[in-house]
């Protein structure tokens, strides 16, 4: 199971069972903590129906008592490949 | 004493006067280390040199490296008990000198290319880089630095300190302000031609480059370093482009700044004592090298409620190189200060009130110079009034400052997106407005019939009674007074 982290600024954006493209960042231990990726992902407020787990902040960082489940579909490319 | 030519000489000298402490046992760098320095701060401790880090054998870091006037006085080779002005006459008296130029070094001399990370093998996240507050949009990179850049046409070299946060391994977001030298090179020149700019992020800086970075001076940093140190900075050439960065800095970021490539920054804590600038897309660095000292020392400053270096350092830079703006056009100014504690919002200009508007005049030079962005209130007291004492300060403002005569306001000027009390649209287009307080008697009164005498003690009673009483006073049964 993979930890994640979303900043939203109204937890509307985050409509359920529906495709959408968030920033997340990674809460597993480990280096790599908290850095970003861009994503194609489904998320629940059921926590058990996707294997992965999300919290949510709020625009100046507030820990959101919301918790969700999260599935990845795969990565968003937003950077022009020259800079690879 | 002379001034500490690097981070690790100022820690030296700071941990043998007793102003850092070396913290032995590991530090995480999740939080822990954060609010270490954070705690720091508002206690004005000593600052923390964190020698074992959680999960990054070998760093260390150097928090809240200038955020008390004893460690100021260190950096700048003076007497820790330096007084604030003393330390302020020789700050004004190094950068009013000829410029230093910097010296260009070779590679082998340079500690900073100890290590060499390129391609595959760059990875930010091979640095101890701290989540400064819980809450924060990311990990900071960048919080007491400078980003390296010059001007694509003047050819200038600009050092300054904006705020870079970790977005994954090899990108950074950061907020360059559209009114700071780089934000202007940016949408000036880079952004509408779509080229990369190229950048070095510099860490671990001797404290006097660091000062140079985020003092609103127009002299170029490397030059302005110098003259404060009195000696040229070491410069070295860069792996993967032209620039050259300070050959004895702990930590060197290479890479490009992408005219077409953002992600988002912040939220961030911020000098103003807040986390007030939203998340946003801002300005994006693809890191492309990173070079290190053995032993690399990483350090933090941790903004949030005063006093910590954003208000602290900034508001004695702005403060003085107003003092000169003022002087160079022959404004009758006795001096100028900044409290941190207003999170350098509060320019006091102390004047000799020798013709009426003067007040007015002072306002619009400040606000419409390039340090006006910075701070929305100027005061202007009189020569009686002692700046550095808000008490009198205080006390002039609340019974001099006309409700209707003595205030002055300016709209649509430019502001920063940090200001708290802004309004969502004037924050995110940096628009600000200003006020003047003229705390001054108006010119035009009657010196002897319509201007107030002050009844104080130094004020009203004869010389020979004031030092009678004052002789006397352990005598009369009071305690003495220091
Ligand atoms: C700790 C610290 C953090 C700062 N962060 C930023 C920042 O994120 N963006 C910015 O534009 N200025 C920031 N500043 C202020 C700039 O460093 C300062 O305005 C400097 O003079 C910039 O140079 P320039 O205006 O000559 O470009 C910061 C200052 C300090 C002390």
């Amino acid at each position: 199971m993979n930890q994640w982290e979303v900043y939203v600024n109204s937890e509307k954006e985050l409509a359920e069972d529906t495709d959408l493209e968030l920033t997340i960042r990674t809460l597993n231990p480990g280096l790599h903590k908290y850095t970003y990726k861009r994503v194609k992902c489904q998320v629940s407020s059921d926590l058990k129906k996707y294997a992965d787990q999300l919290q949510v902040r709020l625009g100046r960082g507030q820990l959101s008592a919301s918790r969700f489940s999260i599935k990845v579909l795969g990565e968003i490319q937003r950077m022009p490949a020259k800079y690879a | 004493m002379a001034a500490p030519r690097s981070n690790r000489e100022f820690v030296e000298a700071c941990v043998k006067s007793g102003d850092a402490v070396r913290i032995k046992q590991e530090v995480d760098w999740e939080n822990e280390a954060g609010a270490i320095v954070r705690r720091a701060c508002e206690l004005a401790a000593p600052a923390p040199f964190m020698e074992k880090i959680k999960d990054y054998p070998g760093f260390s870091y150097f928090g809240a490296p200038l955020s008390t006037y004893r460690r100021m006085a260190i950096s700048m080779g003076m007497d820790p008990n330096a007084s604030l002005p003393e330390i302020g006459k020789e700050y004004v008296k190094r950068t009013n000198g000829e410029p230093i130029a910097p010296v260009l070094v070779d590679r082998k001399d340079a500690p900073c290319k100890e290590n060499i990370l390129k391609g595959k093998d760059v990875d930010l996240c091979k640095l101890p880089i701290p989540l400064v507050h819980d809450g924060d949009g990311g990990r900071y990179v960048g919080t007491w630095h400078a980003v390296v850049t010059k001007h694509p046409v003047r050819g200038d070299v600009n050092w300054g300190m904006y705020r870079q946060m970790m977005f994954d391994s090899r990108t950074m977001s950061g907020a360059v302000f559209p009114f700071s030298d780089l934000g202007k090179a940016l949408n000036d020149y880079y952004l509408p031609r779509g080229e990369s700019c190229p950048f070095a992020t510099a860490i671990g800086l001797s404290p006097l480059a660091a000062m140079a970075a985020c003092a609103p001076s127009p002299i170029p940093e490397p030059e302005l370093t110098g003259m404060l140190a009195g000696e040229p900075v070491k410069l070295v050439k860069c792996e993967t482009n032209d620039l050259e960065v300070p050959a004895d800095a702990e930590i060197i970021l290479e890479g490009e700044i992408c005219p077409d490539y953002k992600v988002e920054e912040g939220p961030f804590g911020e000098y103003t004592g807040y986390r007030t600038s939203p998340r946003d897309f801002r300005v994006t660095f693809r890191v492309n090298c990173i070079t290190y000292r053995n032993n690399a020392t990483m350090t933090i400053s941790n903004m949030g409620v005063p006093q910590d270096e954003g208000q602290l350092l900034r508001s004695f830079s702005l403060g003085l190189e107003l003092e000169k703006l003022l002087k160079s056009q022959g404004i009758p100014v006795t001096g100028v200060y900044m409290h941190p504690r207003s999170t350098h919002h509060m320019m006091i200009v102390g004047v000799k009130p020798t013709y009426s508007g003067v007040a007015q005049q002072i306002g619009q030079l400040a606000f419409g110079s390039k340090l006006g962005p910075w701070f929305h209130m100027v005061m202007v007291v009189d020569d009686q009034t002692d700046i550095y004492n808000w008490d009198e300060v205080y006390h002039a403002f609340c019974t001099r400052c006309h409700p209707e005569n003595g205030i002055h306001i300016y709209r649509n000027s430019p502001g920063t997106p940090l200001y708290p009390f802004a309004t969502p649209h004037e924050r995110k287009f940096s628009i600000g407005s200003k006020v003047v307080f003229d705390c001054l008697w108006p010119t035009d009164w009657d010196r002897i019939n319509d201007v107030p005498t002050l009844v104080s003690f130094k004020n009203v009673y004869p010389k020979d009674v004031q030092e009678k009483v004052m002789s006397n006073w352990t005598a009369y049964g009071y305690p003495a007074v220091k």
